[in-house]
């Protein structure tokens, strides 16, 4: 589904490599984990799979569509949901969800049955009538949530998504991946709470100063560390 | 006193963006950026050589009927008035929507710091406006009339000082507006009607006294009588539309008596005096306006249930764009100001000058020379295709995205949909500059149809290639990092390269038409102009096409 292939960027003069010569294969169902520490080149991975920053070197494939030769078909398949939803904040909740959906050319039919099914879900169906400015961090992120996921992408990309979101929503959201997935669809995304990963994913890798160095299913991980232990364990041990 | 230098040296730093342009400057693939902006504003050059040579010419006719100080009454007059109306804009969006303020008002500081420090930055930027326009006045006056070394010392003192006066009275004027518009929920359009009448009435005031004292002065029998024995008498009669003028103008044509240095420290003592006092009142009045005014009454989602079967609809992708860009138009207090306000306020501005005028005004004019029609048509599509440019809307368009513009790169938009959408959004608002154009013409001639259907649908079409032009220079080198919706479009250099640019095109469409005016029938200048716009703007869509494709690719 999703394919990096010897994908590398750097910055500064090529002094600071941010990503380093990474390779990923993420099948179609797989909810797929990316760890990492601060820094480590998780949001730059991601950003070069979206179409934010371009790869110096290396090959970007979403159902073998190369993400920097056809854009647009690329990106018809993708939702991204960003770490921090800077959204524009002077238009109401719905006029942003349908601006949204205008662009993927999502009908009228399906945009009416999606949105009610997840802004209920989310529990913002309330507020779409007011205008962003006034949501809170955690209503923003499931406003973007919410518009990410009425075009049914088949590959759903998430930095952080889990940040400022209440109890009941990270249940829901992490319940909306499962789904997804077992309709088929991929799930690509980073996170620094580990109890997530280590329960939600079927593969993790984890990224150290822009290289890959671990990955695989936590039972994986599990016998590739010197002792049999936790995924915070595994990953205080590699990211040492 | 520690804080307060801390505070000035961060807004400096974050205004002009000093740590950035450090980056920009080591950073090689900005460095040719850099470059090509300096040789646009080079570019500007020869339009402004143009505009000095003309001052020198005003300063002749002062001195052949002894009025030189006129001449520099009009420099002070112009740069102070422009500092105070950039100032109202500036100060707004400065002390009141910055998004640094979310972090200042929390600190332990005093109103007045934050004030003071963000007073300075202004009046910075304020010397950008004033020095362009002042400065040729000064050295005209000066070199002309040979003067000596304490003109120059007065002219740097009073340079130093100019914006304060006028930068503390839209400081003044816009904290007591704040405060006492900081109501209710649609406080947003409260304030912006009321400003946009406030920028009308303000003028129309000026126009007045302006016409009131020349009618005064013409009048008296003895007037040329004291003409020739006063040689300040239109400085004093004419400088009481803004008293600070007239001191600085006294202040240089007497540098070599008393009466020079008595001005000179009236306008210090007065800038300095008004400053003091506008600190003083900044501590009863600033945060009454700011607090409450940041939070948009917190949605809470009051009960009001919201069916999304009524709410969504299908819309093709340019149109959703367009829509959406409109929306953050309007709703955006300064781009509402800035860029609707520019497209009504222009023509509107064009008919109280023919109200107030007299017997000078336009129409009297027109009637006079029996202009054809036609011709006035013609002007008033060049006129909707400068509005075009005016508008600001093409030229900060991908700078307005700012720290959301992620969207628009990860979206599946068309680049001929980007386009088109973002086109469609000007042109709505150029629709609003036309009528408010044909509004201001029925003072001043009677328009026949045709000429009317000829203005909007030329206009419109000379609109898209100016609006293009804006949209080029803006994807060129987007300004995205902003903290402040006002330095998207009235601090951003790319407003002005398009201005420069814009203004080359249609010059030299202009410089066609009146070579060829008396040469052709007007229908067929018509005609030529028309092919012109839609090629140029065929053209013009495929360089966007190719800039577009390349800039979202590349851009970190």
């Amino acid at each position: 589904m999703l394919k990096l292939k010897n994908v590398s960027k750097a910055y500064g003069k090529g002094a600071i490599k941010a990503v380093d010569n990474i390779s990923l294969d993420i099948r179609p169902g797989e909810i797929f984990g990316f760890l990492g520490p601060n820094g480590a080149g998780k949001t730059t991975t991601i950003k070069m799979i979206v179409g934010l920053l371009k790869p110096d070197e290396g090959v970007i494939t979403i159902d073998n569509v190369n993400v920097w030769e056809e854009p647009l078909k690329a990106k018809s398949m993708i939702s991204f949901v960003p770490d921090n939803p800077e959204i524009y904040d002077r238009l109401k909740g719905i006029e942003y969800l349908n601006f949204i959906a205008d662009m993927y050319g999502v009908s009228k039919e399906d945009r009416r049955r999606k949105m009610d099914y997840y802004l209920d879900l989310f529990n913002i169906k309330d507020a779409v009538g007011d205008i962003i400015a006034s949501y809170s961090h955690g209503m923003k992120q499931k406003l973007v949530l919410t518009s990410a996921l009425l075009s049914d992408p088949k590959l759903f990309i998430l930095d952080e998504p889990m940040v400022g979101l209440d109890p009941k929503s990270a249940f829901n959201l992490k319940e909306i991946m499962r789904k997804m997935c077992d309709g088929g669809r991929t799930v690509f995304f980073s996170t620094h709470v580990l109890e997530v990963a280590e329960k939600l994913c079927d593969r993790i890798a984890i990224i150290n100063k822009g290289k890959i160095i671990a990955l695989g299913t936590m039972e994986e991980l599990r016998n590739s560390a010197e002792r049999s232990q936790s995924l915070e364990n595994i990953f205080l041990e590699l990211t040492e | 006193m520690n804080k307060i230098l801390s505070l000035i040296k961060t807004d400096f730093n974050t205004t002009f963006g000093l740590s950035s342009i450090a980056y920009s400057i080591k950073n090689k693939k900005n460095r040719w950026q850099l470059i090509l902006f300096g040789i646009a504003m080079l570019s500007l050059i020869p339009s402004y050589i143009l505009i000095v040579k003309s001052l020198s010419g005003m300063y002749d006719i002062y001195a052949q009927i002894g009025q030189k100080s006129m001449f520099l009454l009009t420099g002070f007059l112009a740069s102070q008035i422009l500092v105070f109306i950039f100032g109202l804009l500036y100060v707004m969006s400065k002390y009141y929507f910055s998004n640094d303020l979310a972090h200042l008002v929390p600190l332990p500081i005093k109103p007045s710091y934050i004030i003071g420090s963000k007073f300075v930055t202004l009046m910075v930027s304020e010397y950008l406006t004033s020095l362009p326009i002042i400065l040729p006045f000064i050295i005209i006056y000066g070199t002309k009339n040979g003067e000596g070394p304490l003109y120059w010392i007065y002219s740097l003192l009073l340079i130093i000082f100019l914006p304060i006066i006028p930068l503390v009275l839209a400081s003044i004027v816009v904290m007591i507006f704040m405060k006492y518009t900081n109501i209710g929920a649609r406080k947003d359009l409260i304030r912006t009607v009321t400003a946009i009448l406030f920028l009308i009435a303000m003028i129309y005031i000026q126009l007045q006294i302006q016409t009131i004292a020349q009618k005064s002065l013409v009048q008296g029998s003895d007037f040329l009588v004291n003409l020739i024995k006063d040689s300040n008498l239109l400085v004093k009669k004419l400088g009481v539309s803004f008293p600070p003028s007239q001191w600085a103008a006294l202040t240089l044509a007497n540098t070599s008596n008393l009466i020079g240095i008595i001005n000179l420290l009236t306008f210090i003592g007065v800038a300095i005096i008004t400053f003091i006092l506008m600190i003083f009142l900044s501590e009863y009045l600033f945060f009454d306006g700011l607090i409450g005014n940041i939070e948009v009454s917190a949605s809470k989602g009051r009960g009001k249930k919201i069916d999304t079967s009524d709410l969504s609809r299908e819309t093709k992708p340019y149109v959703a764009l367009a829509k959406k860009e409109l929306i953050m138009l309007f709703k955006t207090p300064v781009y509402l100001l800035n860029a609707v306000g520019g497209v009504i306020i222009f023509p509107l501005i064009l008919a109280f000058t023919n109200i107030s005028g007299g017997d000078e005004s336009l129409s009297k004019t027109i009637e006079m020379l029996s202009v054809d029609m036609g011709y006035i048509a013609l002007a008033c599509i060049g006129f909707i295709s400068a509005l075009g440019l005016i508008n600001n809307i093409g030229s900060t368009t991908f700078s307005r995205e700012g720290k959301c513009f992620w969207i628009q790169r990860t979206l599946p938009i068309r680049i001929e949909d980007q386009i088109l959408g973002r086109l469609l959004s000007s042109l709505a608002v150029q629709v609003l500059g036309i009528l408010a154009l044909l509004v201001s013409l029925l003072f001043i001639v009677k328009l026949d149809l045709l000429s009317i259907i000829l203005i909007i649908v030329m206009g419109l079409l000379g609109s898209i290639p100016t609006t293009q032009i804006g949209m080029a220079i803006d994807i060129l080198r987007p300004m995205l990092d902003w903290d402040n919706p006002q330095r998207a479009m009235k601090q951003n250099l790319n407003v002005l390269i398009s201005l420069a640019v814009g203004a080359l095109y249609l010059g030299g469409l202009v410089f066609l038409t009146i070579k060829i005016i008396d040469k052709f029938y007007l229908s067929f200048i018509y005609g030529l102009i028309a092919v012109i716009f839609i090629l140029s703007s065929i053209i013009l869509f495929k360089v966007l096409k190719v800039l577009i494709s390349k800039q979202f690719e590349q851009l970190e």
